[in-house]
């Protein structure tokens, strides 16, 4: 998977350079042959679902693990066998792991201090440093003294103290509640923008990845499956895994017909451009925000129509989810033999009339809305 | 009682809550904790009786005879109360004793602890199976009886034992230790080691070994990291083990009677003495119990470092 050029890349050194980095631990292979490059100054998010390899990625970026392959170079320079403490990265860790033993100063002087800055110059940085976290007045406290909020902040502190060339973080804010959670996802964004440091940021939750950063890599079983602008990832998924991860989406199994169009097998060609052979097997991939439902008479000509019967109208306040099963089953009139039933979800603003289960339905997109997954 | 008096602050929340709320605890509340006292008491009895007659009532006598006086004939009468063995303490002799143990206690403490940092190191930070197999190998030799152990020391350093064949023929000449203070603190190092090991073990192994590569990512060494972090982190263990060696070494009768010299003479070995030669049961009665404060300072400094380690945990994990 090539790296969609990011603003900065062609411009300048990029901040992280891997070239088919792979890492095995015994017999498992965590992540194999990355190819990435994160522009200087950008907010890159490692996405995945547990175990897919971005943790272990961003550990060898720190240091904390050597790649079995590959090469990997910080602004320029070959760092993939270098020890943790030579790089000039810093990590935000998943559960923080702030020193106990220490105050709330002394952990974020701790790396000024590992690279002999001392006195009134550490003390003036340390200062700057909890400034920017706001912690002003906890300089004193225990790590074991402050809330989980604050715990993030130090962690934070401590890193950024160092002006490192990139900052890595791990899960930061998997361990908050919600509310707590989108107001450091706006303030580590802000954040981000004021210091004006690479910040490579892993989490499994695709919300925040889409919400906080200016390119997102989607990983899988230790590949990297799709790098780009998270309008890009979510509007055109490289693939079934990407498309299903990102956001909700609906999978219509069908065999390519042409550059242009797909057979479903619920029945029905519907228009869909794509690059896959004819004839191979794919799947459609339609938003459910873009789904568009008619009752049967109203259906418009013209648009790829499928008729089916609501299933299942859940209210959210904001909005309806429908479940719509379409093909064989749904009594839709000229299917064929060999041909699946499928469900589709739809989901409509609550100002429109509702539809109840059991009302025969057809629903439409265009085709623009619409992406051809292989697997 | 501690029951009790954990129901009353929470009692006292809930009065807190509204002023109306009902009385502290329902009859049925108070029945269930009384119940719950009188089996706490029953199956604490026979230990309390054990420890009542084989450790409170002889220390209490050791306590009784300190103050007592020795007659000419070596008899102690008991009365003419008095302080004439804590003075005799006092006397070069007694205090070069005393010196002598707690230096070497010092020395067998520190040697423990440099042999059995490293190897808990390594024990803690196996796989989880292979560590319960090396800790059943650490445990074995406290399995085994201590003063056949000793006696096989004393033949591997005597100078017609192996060790001295080993360095006659790799040219460094037979060697004598024998009966020299080193003896007894190699015997004591061996002795005790296991004290040292355990409580190091369970600092480590409790260790979160996040915290070392978070020191290391922000550019300390791993000595550094070592020094800064996994040092401070596991001193509860080291204190603790310090103490459980220091405290027997202090007081070590076996070892120096069968390692040590006559010139070795340890405060176990003098009070010993007392009590069988040169029956001055008063003298070593006062010995004792200066062994015993010493033992409990030492233990209290072990609970102060436990209660300290208690604090800073349950942190950020």
């Amino acid at each position: 998977m090539s790296s969609a050029p990011s603003p900065d890349a062609g411009s300048s050194v990029p901040a992280v350079e891997m070239h088919g980095i792979s890492k095995r631990f015994g017999d498992v292979v965590a992540v194999d042959g990355v190819d990435l490059q994160i522009g200087d100054g950008e907010f890159f998010a490692l996405l995945g679902p547990s175990g897919c390899g971005k943790t272990t990625t961003l550990r060898m970026i720190a240091g904390l693990d050597i790649p079995s392959e590959g090469r990997l170079a910080i602004f320029g320079e070959e760092v993939a066998s270098w020890p943790p403490d030579r790089r000039p990265v810093n990590t935000v860790f998943q559960a923080y792991a702030l020193f106990p033993h220490m105050t709330v100063a002394q952990n974020i002087a701790f790396g000024l201090q590992m690279r002999g800055i001392r006195g009134p110059d550490a003390d003036r940085q340390v200062a700057e440093a909890t400034a920017l976290v706001q912690l002003e007045g906890m300089e004193h406290r225990r790590p074991s003294q402050l809330s989980g909020g604050q715990q993030q902040r130090v962690a934070l502190a401590r890193a950024l103290v160092n002006h490192p060339k990139v900052l890595l973080l791990d899960e930061p804010l998997g361990a908050l509640d919600l509310k707590l959670r989108q107001e450091m996802q706006v303030e580590l964004k802000a954040l981000q923008r004021e210091v004006g440091i690479t910040f490579v940021f892993v989490t499994h939750d695709q919300e925040e990845a889409l919400a906080m950063s200016d390119r997102v890599g989607v990983m899988s079983e230790g590949r990297l499956l799709q790098v780009g602008t998270p309008a890009e990832v979510y509007e055109h998924p490289a693939n079934r895994f990407v498309a299903d991860f990102i956001g909700r989406t609906n999978l219509l199994e069908g065999v390519t017909e042409g550059p242009a169009a797909v057979r479903l097998d619920a029945g029905a060609v519907v228009a869909a451009a794509n690059e896959l052979a004819v004839g191979s097997p794919a799947a459609l991939s339609v938003r459910p925000e873009q789904v568009r439902l008619h009752r049967r008479s109203e259906a418009p000509a013209g648009a790829p129509c499928l008729d089916g019967v609501i299933t299942d109208a859940t209210y959210l306040g904001h909005a309806f989810v429908y479940t719509v099963a379409i093909g064989p089953t749904a009594g839709a009139s000229g299917t064929h033999a060999g041909e699946r039933a499928a469900t589709i979800t739809a989901r409509s603003e609550t100002g429109s009339a509702a539809l109840a289960a059991g009302e025969p339905v057809s629903v439409s997109w265009s085709p623009e809305a619409t992406t051809v997954v292989a697997d | 009682m501690p029951s009790l008096r954990r129901a009353k602050p929470a009692a006292a929340q809930s009065t807190d809550a509204g002023p109306d709320t009902p009385p502290l605890l329902t009859p049925a509340e108070l029945a269930a904790q009384r119940r719950k006292r009188r089996t706490g008491t029953l199956i604490a009895t026979p230990g309390a009786l054990y420890l009542l007659i084989f450790f409170v009532v002889p220390l209490g006598l050791i306590t009784v005879y300190s103050f007592a006086t020795r007659t000419s004939t070596g008899r102690t009468s008991l009365s003419g109360w008095n302080l004439n063995s804590y003075e005799r303490i006092a006397d070069d002799v007694i205090l070069g004793i005393i010196a002598r143990s707690a230096w070497l206690a010092f020395l067998t403490t520190v040697l423990c602890l440099v042999v059995a940092y490293p190897f808990a190191y390594y024990l803690a930070t196996r796989p989880p199976r292979l560590r319960a197999r090396l800790l059943v190998l650490v445990m074995i030799p406290f399995w085994t009886n201590g003063l056949v152990r000793i006696f096989a020391i004393r033949f591997l350093l005597g100078s017609n034992g192996p060790a001295s064949a080993l360095s006659e023929a790799m040219g460094f000449g037979t060697f004598r230790i024998l009966f020299t203070p080193t003896a007894v603190v190699l015997g004591m190092v061996y002795g005790f080691l296991t004290f040292m090991v355990l409580p190091l073990y369970v600092a480590l192994e409790r260790m979160d070994w996040r915290l070392v590569e978070a020191a290391r990512d922000l550019y300390a060494s791993g000595a550094k990291a070592f020094w800064r972090v996994t040092v401070p982190l596991t001193r509860s263990g080291i204190v603790a083990g310090c103490v459980l060696v220091f405290v027997p070494s202090f007081g070590s009768y076996v070892v120096p009677e069968i390692l040590g010299g006559a010139k070795t003479l340890l405060i176990g070995s003098y009070v010993a003495r007392q009590f069988q030669a040169a029956r001055n049961w008063p003298l070593g009665a006062a010995l004792s119990v200066l062994v015993i404060v010493a033992m409990l300072v030492a233990v209290a400094i072990n609970q102060r470092n436990s209660a300290n380690a208690e604090r800073t945990q349950g942190v950020t994990r």
